[in-house]
């Protein structure tokens, strides 16, 4: 079973780095133009192209252009990996309460 | 933005023989994993999930402590396995059902905005996401075992 393609650990390393959390969490609500979401920085305005990029590249965010500016729009299903964790221990306890309930009714025979 | 898993389930047995199987050691390694769990509030246990090298899976120690212990009603432990599975809760609580039990489970503290602390990536390759896929292969290898 492959758990994470390449492309997948992308979007982790993508969002493993604390101002392109902040940068999705901007996104989350509307579509900005980059010099509002330089506005939540400090740093330079290059460094948060760079940010964005790493989301551009991995899907996590598009880019569209708007007159003379570029706007920024969250793409929220590419973010389904990062949910996947969360459905393997899903899965895990699907099975551990099936191993219980046999362990009671093998119990129970004895 | 937290996450958590909830289960329920309908058991023929009472509580009290149910609250048995969660809160024995013995009972515990039957149907979870091997441990040295001890039914009192600050116990610090750990679950061994055993190497199944025939899906690639390396085993994994799951570190836990007692929370709350109410029998037969209630089982709170945490549940820390690395990365950001870090002092997450897992809860057991025990209704009676006629002459049976309802379960309810819940598994909290994943949290999906932020689950992803840069520490997590330190050091070789991304510990906790391989931690986490041999924890799904290992599940796999256990539903097709049991087939």
């Amino acid at each position: 079973m492959t758990i994470m393609p390449d492309c997948e650990t992308d979007v982790f390393s993508a969002i493993s780095h604390r101002a392109r959390r902040r940068m999705l969490d901007l996104l989350t609500g509307a579509e900005r133009p980059v010099s509002a979401i330089a506005a939540h920085f400090e740093m330079s305005r290059p460094a948060v192209s760079q940010h964005l990029r790493i989301l551009l590249d991995a899907g996590l965010v598009r880019e569209r252009r708007h007159g003379r500016e570029r706007r920024y729009r969250l793409v929220p299903e590419q973010l389904s990996p990062v949910r996947d964790w969360i459905a393997h221990y899903d899965r895990f306890w699907e099975d551990h309460l099936q191993r219980l309930q046999n362990h009671l009714s093998t119990k129970n025979e004895e | 933005m937290k996450h958590t898993i909830y289960k329920e389930i309908s058991l023929p047995q009472p509580p009290e023989q149910v609250w048995r199987a969660i809160s024995n050691r013995a009972a515990l390694a039957d149907w979870m994993y091997p441990n040295d769990f001890e039914p009192r509030v600050g116990h610090r246990f750990s679950f061994h999930v055993p190497p199944k090298p025939e899906v690639g899976f390396d085993g994994l120690i799951v570190n836990c402590e007692v929370l709350e212990c109410d029998p037969p009603n209630q089982l709170v432990f945490s549940w820390s396995a690395g990365g950001p599975v870090d002092n997450t809760q897992v809860s057991f609580r025990l209704e009676p059902d006629g002459e049976g039990t309802r379960l309810f489970l819940a598994h909290s503290g994943f949290d999906l905005s932020h689950p992803f602390g840069d520490q997590a990536f330190k050091g070789a390759g991304y510990g906790w996401a391989m931690m986490l896929g041999q924890l799904a292969k290992a599940i796999a290898g256990e539903a097709s075992a049991g087939n």
